[in-house]
């Protein structure tokens, strides 16, 4: 039988994910009703392990460990299709930029694909001020120990002139790195 | 009018150097000038806002504090460029906090959010115009069959206003009707293309690009349109990612617009899916 004892987030006496959440992401995630309007509309749905009316319901339930560790936040493509749609303005896909945050942090995320190459690119960013296309995807790949997959994509785009062999670089690149400097605090 | 100052992000000057060079020409015949961001750097795509959200505006506020300086308007004509730029912009110039926040961290620069960032379809809307676009036709291109893709990220932006609805925009179509194409009207204009996952979960992105390119053969139509890079790269990928159907060339807007003034496309080649087919069904008006 369910017993309340054992499920204490069921019973939405604790808040404190909920209004951690809220203030992170500043979004009014409480005032969310379960319409499933987000799921309803999310173009990669069929690959989620939680739908992402089942996330918002969740952290509202102060279920911490399921949010953080779900699949469905690295899932997303940041699409904001959820958010524009949210008959209650829950920008739902700040909330899931939110979450990858914190799962990152405390070490519990899913999958770190994203965030490896999210890093990847602003540090090549962070050196040449603008993306240095090779280096950026040639890291990212050693990093995956996958180097020769795609290599005949890659080759295809080489040829047809679509990806920058040549670093192309800021200028201005002390002040650039006093930014990210400044940031990094 | 105020003068418009060219950012154009990463991509324009690597994987699609092509659409650079379209725009240029296309720019020039209408008597649009632009000039580039000196010392630009890149806006952080969606790589800084996942990250570090104080890092994506700050990269976005420098920016748009060197085009503050020469007193223009920002145009971005990559999706994912403007709609980080604009939304920085927005907030630059609402939130005080923010802006001092921001600034001190973009020090000495200075951004104040007062100029404004505009896409491409916007450009050829204030610029030229409906009747401008549609009384100088050179080239008849109404044999082509076009479905428009505006891309997820040119409208859906939250807590402001959008430049067109934000659902069902039609300002790109309204170009392409000026410009006298069969317009084809279709449910994916906003689909997402997954540009986000092109490296990271090759198949979420080749499964959505996929399933655009499956509705635009089956609706019979000739080629995609879209202004956004992204979307124009996925999927013109897609041969490599596996597909084997039949897969129309992906056209950025501004090669519309050459097609109709000159009947050739100057970067042709780039193209991975070929336009050759496309191209040959453009004929000359009185000719
Ligand atoms: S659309 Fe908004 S209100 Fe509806 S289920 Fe999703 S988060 Fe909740
Ligand atoms: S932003 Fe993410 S969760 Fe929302 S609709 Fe797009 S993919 Fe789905």
């Amino acid at each position: 039988m369910f017993k309340y004892e054992e499920n204490p987030g069921y019973r939405m006496n604790d808040l404190t994910f909920l209004k951690e959440m809220e203030a992170l992401s500043g979004q009014n995630i409480s005032a969310c009703y379960q319409c499933y309007r987000c799921t309803a509309g999310c173009p990669v749905v069929t690959q989620m392990d939680i739908f992402p009316h089942g996330i918002i319901r969740y952290i509202i339930l102060g279920e911490r460990e399921k949010v953080l560790k779900a699949k469905a936040i690295w899932t997303c493509v940041q699409c904001i299709t959820c958010s524009v749609r949210c008959p209650n303005d829950i920008d739902i896909a700040h909330v899931f930029d939110t979450i990858r945050k914190v799962a990152i942090k405390e070490q519990k995320a899913a999958e770190t694909d994203t965030w490896t190459f999210d890093k990847i690119f602003l540090d090549s960013v962070a050196r040449h001020g603008r993306l240095h296309e090779i280096e950026a995807i040639l890291r990212f790949k050693v990093e995956k120990k996958n180097l020769f997959e795609d290599a005949k994509m890659g080759i295809g785009m080489l040829l047809k002139g679509r990806m920058g062999i040549f670093p192309h670089s800021v200028r201005d690149r002390e002040q650039l790195k006093e930014i990210f400097k400044k940031c990094s605090q | 009018m105020t003068a418009l100052t060219y950012y154009p992000g990463c991509s324009l000057k690597t994987s699609s150097k092509f659409y650079e060079t379209s725009i240029k020409q296309v720019f020039s015949f209408y008597g649009i000038e632009i000039q580039e961001l000196p010392d630009w750097s890149c806006c952080g795509a969606s790589a800084a806002n996942t990250v570090d959200e104080r890092l994506a505006h700050a990269l976005a506020a420098r920016n748009l504090a060197l085009a503050e300086k020469q007193n223009n308007h920002l145009f971005a004509p990559c999706s994912a460029c403007y709609i980080r730029t604009k939304v920085t912009n927005e907030r630059m110039r609402q939130d005080k906090n923010f802006r001092e926040d921001i600034n001190s961290v973009i020090s000495p620069l200075k951004c104040l959010g007062t100029g404004e960032v505009k896409n491409i379809i916007e450009v050829f809307h204030d610029r030229v115009g409906i009747e401008v676009i549609a009384g100088r036709l050179k080239y008849d291109i109404s044999p082509l069959r076009v479905v428009p893709y505006y891309g997820c990220l040119l409208t859906r932006v939250m807590g402001m206003e959008a430049f067109d609805d934000k659902e069902n925009p039609t300002s790109m179509d309204s170009l392409l009707w000026a410009l006298g194409v069969e317009l084809v009207n279709w449910p994916y204009k906003m689909e997402c293309c997954g540009a986000s996952k092109t490296l990271t979960d090759k198949d979420i992105t080749y499964d959505l690009s996929d399933k655009i390119m499956d509705m635009a053969v089956l609706l019979g139509a000739d080629v995609i349109v879209t202004p956004c890079p992204l979307c124009q790269l996925n999927l013109d990928l897609l041969p490599y990612l596996g597909r084997t159907d039949q897969a129309l060339p992906i056209l950025f807007l501004s090669e519309v617009f050459e097609l109709a003034i000159s009947g050739r496309l100057s970067g042709s080649n780039s193209h991975v899916i070929a336009v050759d087919q496309a191209v040959k069904k453009v004929k000359k008006i009185g000719g």
